[in-house]
Order: structure tokens, then C-alpha cells, then sequence
């Protein structure tokens, strides 16, 4: 092995070994499961029950009807996402059409399509989504036939517990009480969320509406036509992978990364700071220096610190993945289809050469403040200004390019080589030219190049300098100076 | 063969000349003494032989070759001021100095184990360095040095920190690397070390040669002090330079402190005094030590 990777292994090494790298390489996952629990804790329960005392016995199909019909709904919807997925034929017309759901159902629902849609061998197998609402009788003890006060009294103590439903205990969310004349009442805990409420008053609505209708001598065929109008509204939708929301979600691997690469760049560039300090301050470097070049040692920091960040990245990378294809929730309902920005074959090299450029441009920058400091109160002075002058404009970038990834702001950073990696990252998922790509790389190889040069020579001339770290001109000096 | 050579080497930062015109060789084998005061340049002569730094005028060669990492594998370094990987095990950062010098990982592995036991280092060998006494890393701080058994062993102040114990065991690993065939150079400004080690030595003052040569050569420079023990003064004796009343007169005897003028032996004295009849009761010779001359000849440029 030669010296270079000695170097590297060893600061990879006792890198890994320290607690701040565990809990660095932990945070991440950590932080991700937190939100996982808390999204799955805070969401409402996927099923909840209903009941309905229908002394009218006209109203009490009518809401099942409509839960069902939007359930099978729902279960369209996920058919086809599960299609498209496994490049099937769809199980069906637009699944926000009254119509093709209904002819959906007719067809026998899922069953019925799995069995049309003939899923490969290796495909996983459809998962319906539970249903929202499940209707269960009213309890023996809640009386259906002495007002709706009375039945609100005993119901009370139902809505503050789980009930009996056909597939086990589930919150009763909502209850509703139908006099054979009069207003409809509805008691409800809110944990269902307002869909059965707003259902049940818009098939109430629609109940009453037709019936005055019928009472002023308009014939039902018309009267339904008139409950069905709609306003024709012409609407221009994004076309297929376009639009904002589409964009954003294409655009969330590309961001991450940009808050990996600071993330991982500050921290693993901070622990490098401390080791470089520590060979410098107990002067293990005179003993290190005789057996390797200053050019080696340089090499060999920053192989064995971009080692460390790769691992950092990969593990979070891994546990991102980890989660979006073995959770169900908020976060995996994002991160999966985000990861189809990385379809194109271009997207990862491209991604990856923007990465490693970033990481290795602020190593050097961390690396260089090493060798000029004799302790962490040395290295504040210069890397505060640093870090802020990257961080602040970067953080400003991002919600310029969330608002608009063409805005100027992000436009002008990518050609800026110390934001180029975070600009163009956060701009990839929103599509960047090639011209732009192929442009903005080149300037950034030329700057870390250069970069990798002068700061290599004041790196070089200050591992054995004592004293006071030197001022801006002796700072510009070193850099200039001959080898 | 000449180990080291050093001609007219400078060594300037800025204004300062650290290193003025350095001239001086070291023959293969043996105990070579770099003596000189805090600041003499000692420190810079040793890392511009190990290429750490370069010189801005003259020309140095060791074992035969221009100063370069190419002679890591056979040279070994312990630096003036200590310091190792806390966080490394002895045994972790021995092999790593032995591989960073180019040797296999079994053969560093092999050397560094023989190495640890010699230096009653073998309970600790798995122990990271931040738990181990200041006494014990030093010692695998010499170990990281003799990891490949050096042709050319370079020690910069190696006593310094050590207890009277530990500069006894390092006094001994020194003989031993020199009768294995090194040679040794070692810097240092405490004269008692260089006086039990040293076969030949430089007397270094603000960067410049004051003395080469063997120690019996550095007393040389000195005239030798005798002490008598006589009733009459001896100012007028032939060759002696002069001669200074010591303690107390005690029963007609009185002391003296008597130093001979150069170039004139003590045993002419004492023959002349008793061929005359110059009656003495003692007569003491005293070499004049290293440290004497040291402040001889640093003194003067001082």
C-alpha cells in the first residue's frame, strides 16, 4: 500500500472510531425514524367506524352507498399507481369518474382487475388500502327510539372508546341520528377527520334538494339532471411528469443531497480540522513528515476524509431507501417517487460529479485552516466567515430554487464555483440544460483544481509554522509562493 | 563510507539565518554528538537532513544520497518535541511508522512486537496511547523510530522528559543500534549525555560550526586545572599560568587552584616539583569537562 493510502486509511480509521462520527452517522436515520413515528402517530387511524340510527330508512343506504363508492375509489386509484408500476394494463378509466368507478365495481372491484391485468411473476402482490369508514349497528343498549337526545346521551360513551366492527376493534369517529321528520344529528370525537361529515351532509343535501324539486312538479329524470350540473371549466394541466408538485417531487433527491453534502462536508470536515490541529499542536507532524511528502500527506487527508463522508452518505442513502421501500407513510409516500429522478442515466454520474467536487472543494478549505491554526480557538477565527459565507447564501438558494428552480438566484450561483455543486444539485431535479451542466462542471473543475493547488502550498508551508496564524497578505503570499 | 555530509548549508527564514555555512561529516558507525544551546540550530540542520526542510544554499548528503523520503526506509527519527495518535493503539501506531517507512505489514508487525517487549511495552500494546504515562509514550515514540532498524538514527534532544530510569534505557538501546552497526545522531544540549555517548561531536552557536572532533579534542581546547595541596606558592612554578589560593591554610599546608598554560602537561609539573623539592601533599588533576567547554566555546560567540 503506498504512503497516500496509509495516510488515508489511518485517518479513516481513527475517524470511524470516534463517538462524534457514530452519532453523526445516526442522526440522520434517527431523525427519520422520528418523523416516520410521529407522521404514523399523528395521522388519523386508517379505519374508523360509523353508525347510523336511520329512523327516515331512507338516507342510511344512501351514506353506505357513497362510503363504498369512494372507497372503491381509492382502491382504483392505488390499482393503477400498482399498474403503471409493473407496466400493466390499467384496471380501468379516470378513477375520479363517478361513472368508471361504478363500472369498476361492476367488474368486481380489485379481484376482478388483478385478474385482467395479469401481474408478472416477480411483481408483489396488490395491497387494497384499508377502508376509511366501516358502518356498525347501533349497540343493543343506545335506543334508537326516544329522540335524538336520548340517543346522543348513550352514544356519548361509545365515541370516547374503540367498537366492535367485522374486522376488530376500531375507533367509533361518528354518529349519526336520522328522525323520520326533521333535521339530521351527528355527534363525532373528530377522530375520523370531517370526509364521512362532509359526505354525509352533501347526500342529505342532495336527498333534500331532490325531494323539494319533486315537490314543485319538476320530473325526477330533470331533477337529477339538474343536481348533476356542473359549470364547464376548461382546465390546462401540466402535461405528465411536469407541474409543480411533480417537479418538487422529482426535485427531493437532488435536495437532499445538497443537505447531505453540507451536512456531511461541515461535520466530517470539522473532525479533519481537529485532527490536523492535534498532529500539529503535539508536533506528531515532524515524525509523520519524514517518511512522507507534505503532497502525500495532503492527498491521503483528504482520500481518507472523503472516505468517510461517502460511508456517512451511503449509510443515510441506505436508510432513506430502507424507508421509503419498507415503511408506509408520509415520508415513503415521498421518497419513493422521488427516486425516479434518478431514471436517467445521466442523473447519477452527474449527481455524483457535483457531490464529490463540493466535498472535496470544502475538505480543502477545512484542511488548509488545519494547518494554520495551533488550536479550535485558531481555526474559529477563519471558519466562521468561511462556513457563513457558504451556508447563509446556500440556505437562500434553496428556498429560492423550491419557489422557482429557474429564479435568478440559483441561475447565477451555479455559475459561482464555491456554490456551483449546491446550486446545480438542488436545480437538477427541475431539469437543467446540458449546455448549463456541461459549462458549469468544467468551471468547477478548473476552480478545485486551482483551488487544490494554492491552497496545497499554504497547506504544505504551514504544517511546521508556530506562531500566530498569518494575515490575509502572508496568507496570499504562501499561496503564490514558488515550490 | 560517510553517513552524513553537510557543506556549507544556510538556512535563512526571513531575516533570521537559522543555519549559517554548515559544514561538517559524520563516518559510518559510531556516537555522533549535535551539541548546542536553545536556538543553535540543531532542530533545523535535522530536518533539512530529513527533508523537511530545504536549505537556501549549500548541499547535504546522507547515506550517500540527496536528503529525500527515498531514505525513510533506512533512517529512523524521533523529533524534539513528542506526539502521537491519542486514540491509536502502541501496537497500531509502531506498524504504522514501520509501514509508512516501507516495510511489509509482517515485517513491521514482527520488528514492532520485539520491539514492545523490549521496551516493557507488552501489557500495553493493545492500549490506546491516550491512557499510557508520558514515560511510556516516549518509549513507543523511540520505538516508532527503531521500528526499522535504522542505518542512520536520528535523535533530536531524545533525553528530554525522560526520567534518570528511562535515559538509562535509552542510553543502552543508543550502544546497542550503534555496536548493531547505526550510526547514531543525536542533538541535545545536556553535555553528560553526549559525554557518555558520543564518539565524535559538533559544538553548534547561532547556526554556526565552533567544534568537530572527538571529546578528547573538545577538552583539548580547555588548558587542565590541577588542585595542589602545598606550603609554598606555586604561581612560579614553570608552566603554570596561575595559581589561586582555595580554603582555608591548615597547619602550614594551603590549597590551590592551579590552571597550567596551554600546550604544557601536568605530569612535567609534578616531575619538576619533585625533582626540585617542591613538597606537596596532593596533587589532583581535572579534566576539563564537556560542559566546561561547552561554555568555553558557546560562550565566546554568545
Amino acid at each position: 500500500m503506498n504512503r497516500i493510502l496509509l495516510v488515508a486509511r489511518r485517518d479513516f480509521l481513527q475517524i470511524i472510531a470516534t463517538r462524534a462520527f457514530k452519532i453523526t452517522l445516526l442522526i440522520v436515520p434517527l431523525m427519520l425514524g422520528l418523523v416516520i413515528l410521529g407522521t404514523s402517530f399523528m395521522r388519523p387511524p386508517a379505519t374508523v367506524a360509523y353508525v347510523v340510527a336511520d329512523r327516515s330508512g331512507s338516507i342510511a343506504p344512501v351514506i353506505a352507498h357513497r362510503v363504498e363508492l369512494d372507497y372503491q375509489r381509492q382502491v382504483l386509484s392505488d390499482l393503477s399507481a400498482y399498474a403503471a408500476r409493473w407496466k400493466l394494463p390499467p384496471p380501468g378509466n379516470d378513477w375520479s369518474d363517478g361513472a368508471a368507478v361504478e363500472a369498476f365495481i361492476a367488474h368486481g372491484g380489485a379481484e376482478g382487475a388483478l385478474a385482467r391485468m395479469h401481474p408478472p411473476a416477480g411483481a408483489t402482490s396488490f395491497k387494497p388500502p384499508p377502508p376509511s369508514y366501516l358502518r356498525v349497528t347501533v349497540p343493543n343498549d343506545v335506543p334508537v327510539d326516544q329522540g335524538a337526545e336520548a340517543f346522543g346521551r348513550a352514544i356519548a360513551p361509545y365515541l370516547a372508546n374503540d367498537i366492535q366492527t367485522p374486522q376488530g376493534k376500531r375507533p367509533l369517529a361518528v354518529a349519526v341520528y336520522v328522525p323520520a321528520h326533521g333535521p339530521l344529528r351527528l355527534w363525532t370525537n373528530g377522530r375520523g377527520g370531517n370526509s364521512l361529515i362532509d359526505l354525509i351532509q352533501q347526500e342529505r343535501t342532495h336527498q333534500l334538494r331532490m325531494t323539494l324539486l319533486a315537490e314543485n312538479g319538476v320530473a325526477p329524470a330533470t331533477a337529477a339532471h339538474i343536481e348533476d350540473l356542473e359549470a364547464p371549466v376548461a382546465v390546462t394541466a401540466p402535461p405528465q411528469g411536469g407541474g409543480r408538485s411533480q417537479m418538487m417531487v422529482r426535485s427531493i433527491v437532488p435536495l437532499a443531497l445538497v443537505y447531505l453534502l453540507l451536512t456531511a462536508a461541515l461535520i466530517t470536515g470539522g473532525m479533519m480540522l481537529q485532527g490536523v490541529i492535534e498532529e500539529r499542536s503535539n508536533r506528531l507532524l515532524e515524525a509523520v513528515l519524514a517518511c512522507v511528502e507534505p503532497r502525500e500527506l495532503m492527498v491521503g487527508k483528504l482520500i481518507g476524509l472523503g472516505a468517510v463522508g461517502l460511508t456517512i452518505v451511503a449509510f443515510w442513502i441506505g436508510c432513506a431507501l430502507l424507508a421509503a421501500f419498507s415503511v408506509e407513510g408520509v415520508v415513503a409516500d415521498y421518497l419513493r417517487p422521488s427516486l425516479a429522478a434518478l431514471s436517467q442515466p445521466w442523473m447519477i454520474p452527474v449527481l455524483a460529479f457535483y457531490f464529490f467536487s463540493g466535498y472535496l472543494m470544502l475538505a480543502m478549505l477545512y484542511l488548509t485552516i488545519g494547518s494554520l491554526s495551533n488550536s479550535m480557538q485558531d481555526a474559529q477565527a477563519y471558519l466562521m466567515p468561511v462556513t457563513m459565507s457558504i451556508i447563509v447564501p446556500v440556505f437562500m438558494m434553496m428556498s429560492g430554487v423550491i419557489r422557482n428552480p429557474s429564479g435568478w438566484l440559483p441561475s447565477v450561483m451555479s455559475w459561482i464555483p464555491i456554490y456551483t455543486p449546491f446550486a446545480m444539485l438542488a436545480r437538477l431535479g427541475s431539469g437543467v440544460s446540458a449546455t448549463e451542466i456541461l459549462g458549469t462542471g468544467l468551471l468547477l473543475v478548473v476552480f478545485v483544481t486551482l483551488e487544490l493547488m494554492l491552497l496545497g502550498r499554504v497547506f504544505r508551508a504551514s504544517l511546521l509554522n508556530t506562531g500566530q496564524p498569518p494575515r490575509l497578505g502572508a496568507f496570499v503570499k504562501l499561496m503564490l509562493r514558488r515550490e | 563510507m560517510t553517513a552524513l555530509v553537510l557543506d556549507g548549508v544556510v538556512k535563512r527564514f526571513g531575516d533570521f539565518t537559522a543555519v549559517d555555512g554548515l559544514s561538517f561529516s559524520v563516518p559510518d558507525g559510531g556516537v555522533f554528538g549535535f551539541l548546542g544551546g536553545n536556538g543553535a540550530g540543531k532542530t533545523t540542520s535535522v530536518r533539512m537532513m530529513l527533508d523537511i526542510l530545504r536549505p537556501d544554499a549549500g548541499h547535504i548528503e546522507v547515506l550517500g544520497r540527496a536528503p529525500s523520503r527515498a531514505n525513510a526506509p533506512q533512517i529512523g527519527f524521533l523529533p524534539e518535541e513528542r506526539g502521537l495518535y491519542r486514540l491509536m493503539t502502541v501496537m497500531d501506531t509502531v506498524v504504522y511508522f514501520g509501514r509508512l517507512k516501507g516495510m511489509s505489514v509482517g515485517d513491521a508487525g514482527r520488528s514492532a512486537n520485539a520491539l514492545i517487549e523490549r521496551l516493557g511495552l507488552s501489557q500495553w500494546a493493545r492500549t490506546a496511547l491516550d491512557k499510557l504515562s508520558k514515560g511510556m509514550s516516549q518509549k513507543v515514540q523511540l520505538a516508532t523510530a527503531l521500528v526499522n532498524r535504522p542505518r542512520l538514527l536520528i535523535l533530536d534532544e531524545p533525553f528530554s522528559g525522560l526520567d534518570p530510569v528511562n535515559q538509562g534505557v535509552l542510553e543502552e538501546l543508543v550502544r546497542e543500534a550503534a555496536a548493531g552497526g547505526a550510526t547514531v545522531i543525536f542533538s541535545t544540549h545536556v553535555m553528560q549525555h553526549a559525554e557518555r555517548l558520543s564518539d565524535r561531536l559538533l559544538l553548534l552557536a547561532r547556526g554556526r560550526k565552533v567544534f568537530e572532533g572527538t571529546q578528547a579534542q573538545a577538552r583539548a581546547q580547555l588548558p587542565p586545572r590541577l588542585l595542589l595541596t602545598a606550603q609554598a606558592d606555586p604561581a612560579h612554578l614553570p608552566g603554570v599560568a596561575r595559581a589561586v589560593a582555595a580554603g582555608v591554610v591548615q597547619n602550614g599546608w594551603q590549597e590551590w587552584d592551579v590552571t597550567l598554560a596551554p600546550g604544557r602537561e601536568p605530569a612535567d609539573l609534578l616531575q619538576h616539583c619533585t625533582a626540585n623539592g617542591f613538597v606537596l601533599r596532593s596533587f589532583d588533576l581535572h579534566r576539563p569537562s564537556l560542559h566546561d567547554v561547552f561554555l568555553h566555546l558557546v560562550g565566546g560567540v554568545r
